[in-house]
């Protein structure tokens, strides 16, 4: 029990947190989460997009390449974060130059994200208006207009609080990526929290992670329901 | 202005083949409103998406102005939907986009400039009475106020033909009414056609110059309006004509009436297309010196004559009532004796 309570007493002590490398962490992780959700963002649409558009269609060849699609999202979905971290090294290394840091973290972030966003659009649009397309079309839109005039606004908000869910996965994915080695406060709370037994700085790593998701939370919420005009 | 020649749809599902559309030709004039009735399955819909091509036709073709739809595709058939628009049912704007965004929306689609948008709408917004109302979206709009933007959203790109898909048929009756008079004006102010499918008798009596009857995807019955109502061919023709003139039926108990009026003859004065705006009754009763009493009755009116009938007592010799027979027959007013006293 005594020992429980030193533990305790040296968690919230912060005798060993640096504070200089908790911004610097603090600041790795938000680059990681905001290029990866910015990527997935613009991954996760196009491809959502394409289920879409390709699953309404009935012609044969569209067909193909809806069930093409569908095949790779469910894929990317279905490998657990870290063992696609480890099978993408060979790739990361090339197009990045690198497997460490910030760099070598964001192609495993974004291909295991942006499957799972391109789903939460290709539901987003489904909750359209069968009619309000119909509309565009008898107006002679054509399939760009459609997409940019029709589609993207008409799902914005669940397109905005898709994208928050996404990032605050992200969050911790970042996490996860830091125990082996992208850096950020994962790194900070695996690295110097536990293996050098300073559960303080664990502590510290932790509420910053919680205060950075309930920023991204508020800020979803709030922009999603301005945009909504229903 | 619009030829519908040998058109059918056939619809091939997992449970079966649909006929949607079944061999349909109809001719429209223009300047015409044409209305097409149905009740629900009757292929109305399908027939009026026929028509800009959101549908694909099996068979036959369909010629709007100078083209074929049927020949069209890609971008030339977008173009030509510019000139042959639509309003929905449930009036399908973009509850993204402000009253004025979404009046601009097909003139974005057409490429029309920001100057000349901004005027257009403006025009628009005046023409279908929403002054005032420009940057409300549509969730703050009642009904009547959606299928007016729905209407100015079809006019901006001056189309030659307007396509009605049930457009009445979500608003109450006095919306109704409202939204049907802007047609006729704006048929009266631009000249355009209108196509319109309903399964309101109403609507088809009120605004339109000829009607087609369609169930099962045939067109059972084709014309004027007086046509329809004097002369109903078919049994759905009849019913709609029967639903819509007697909604309010005159149940008369006619031994109630003879003991009432012992001497009388009991009358039924059939108004089938009168165009006649004079007093018949009040006219009759002075030229012949008779006592008239109304029983019962229901006259409705479409954009040009009367329909509907009056049951009235009349107490008079038999020829003089042979006499205002030949007189009413004259207005387009049929007698009918009902009883003898």
């Amino acid at each position: 029990m005594d020992k429980l309570r030193e533990d305790f007493l040296e968690m919230i002590s912060f005798e060993n947190v640096q504070w200089d490398r908790v911004w610097e962490e603090t600041v790795a992780t938000l680059y990681m989460t905001g290029y990866a959700t910015l990527f997935t963002f613009i991954l996760g649409l196009i491809v959502g997009i394409i289920l879409f558009l390709s699953g309404r269609s009935d012609g044969r060849f569209i067909r193909v390449i809806y069930l093409v699609t569908a095949f790779l999202v469910n894929l990317f979905r279905a490998v657990p974060f870290i063992i696609l971290i480890i099978l993408l090294i060979p790739f990361t290394s090339e197009i990045m130059g690198t497997i460490m840091g910030v760099k070598g973290a964001l192609p495993a972030l974004i291909l295991s994200s942006a499957p799972f966003y391109a789903r939460l659009v290709e539901i987003a649009l489904k909750e359209i208006d069968k009619g309000v397309i119909e509309a565009a079309q008898s107006m002679g839109a054509n399939i760009w207009h459609i997409i940019f005039k029709v589609l993207i606004p008409e799902s914005l908000p669940a397109l905005i609080s898709g994208i928050t869910v996404t990032a605050i996965m992200l969050v911790g994915a970042t996490a996860i990526a830091g125990v082996i080695g992208a850096g950020g406060l994962g790194t900070l709370a695996y690295m110097v929290g536990h293996t050098r037994g300073q559960p303080d700085v664990t502590l510290v790593a932790t509420i910053a992670i919680l205060i950075i998701v309930f920023i991204i939370q508020i800020v979803g919420d709030l922009t999603s329901k301005a945009v909504d005009k229903r | 202005m619009i030829e519908i020649k040998d058109v059918s749809k056939l619809f091939k599902t997992k449970s079966g083949d649909v006929q949607a559309v079944d061999n349909v030709s109809i001719q429209v004039d223009k300047g015409e409103i044409f209305g097409v009735i149905g009740y629900s399955g009757a292929g109305k819909s399908t027939l009026i998406r026929l028509l800009n091509g959101l549908e694909t036709v099996s068979s036959g073709d369909i010629r709007i102005g100078d083209d074929y739809i049927n020949a069209l595709s890609g971008r030339a058939l977008r173009q030509k939907r510019q000139k042959v628009s639509m309003i929905f049912q449930h009036f399908n704007l973009l509850w993204s986009r402000t009253v004025e965004q979404n009046i601009s929306f097909p003139l974005e689609i057409a490429g029309v400039n920001r100057r000349e948008r901004k005027k257009r709408v403006k025009e628009l917004i005046d023409l279908v009475g929403l002054t005032g109302r420009e940057k409300a979206y549509p969730s703050q709009l009642s009904g009547g106020q959606k299928q007016r933007v729905g209407i100015a959203r079809a006019l901006s790109n001056e189309p030659e033909v307007l396509l009605c898909d049930e457009a009445t048929s979500a608003l109450d009756p006095e919306t109704t009414d409202e939204v049907l008079d802007l047609l006729l004006d704006i048929r009266e102010k631009l000249g355009l056609t209108i196509v319109l499918i309903t399964h309101e008798m109403y609507v088809i009596r009120k605004i339109c110059d000829r009607a087609a009857v369609m169930e099962n995807g045939r067109v059972v019955e084709i014309g004027e309006i007086k046509q329809l109502f004097r002369n109903p061919q078919s049994s759905v023709t009849k019913r709609f004509v029967k639903d819509d003139i007697d909604d309010e039926e005159t149940n008369v108990s006619f031994e109630a009436l003879r003991e009432q009026f012992p001497n009388a003859e009991l009358v039924k004065l059939s108004f089938v297309g009168s165009k006649s705006k004079t007093p018949i009754v009040s006219k009759i009763i002075k030229k012949y010196d008779v006592d008239m009493n109304i029983i019962a009755g229901s006259i409705k009116h479409t954009n040009k004559e009367s329909f509907g009938h009056l049951h009235v007592t009349i107490d008079t010799s038999p020829s003089v009532l042979e006499a205002i027979t030949k007189d009413l027959a004259a207005e387009n007013v049929k007698l009918e004796v009902e009883t003898h006293g």
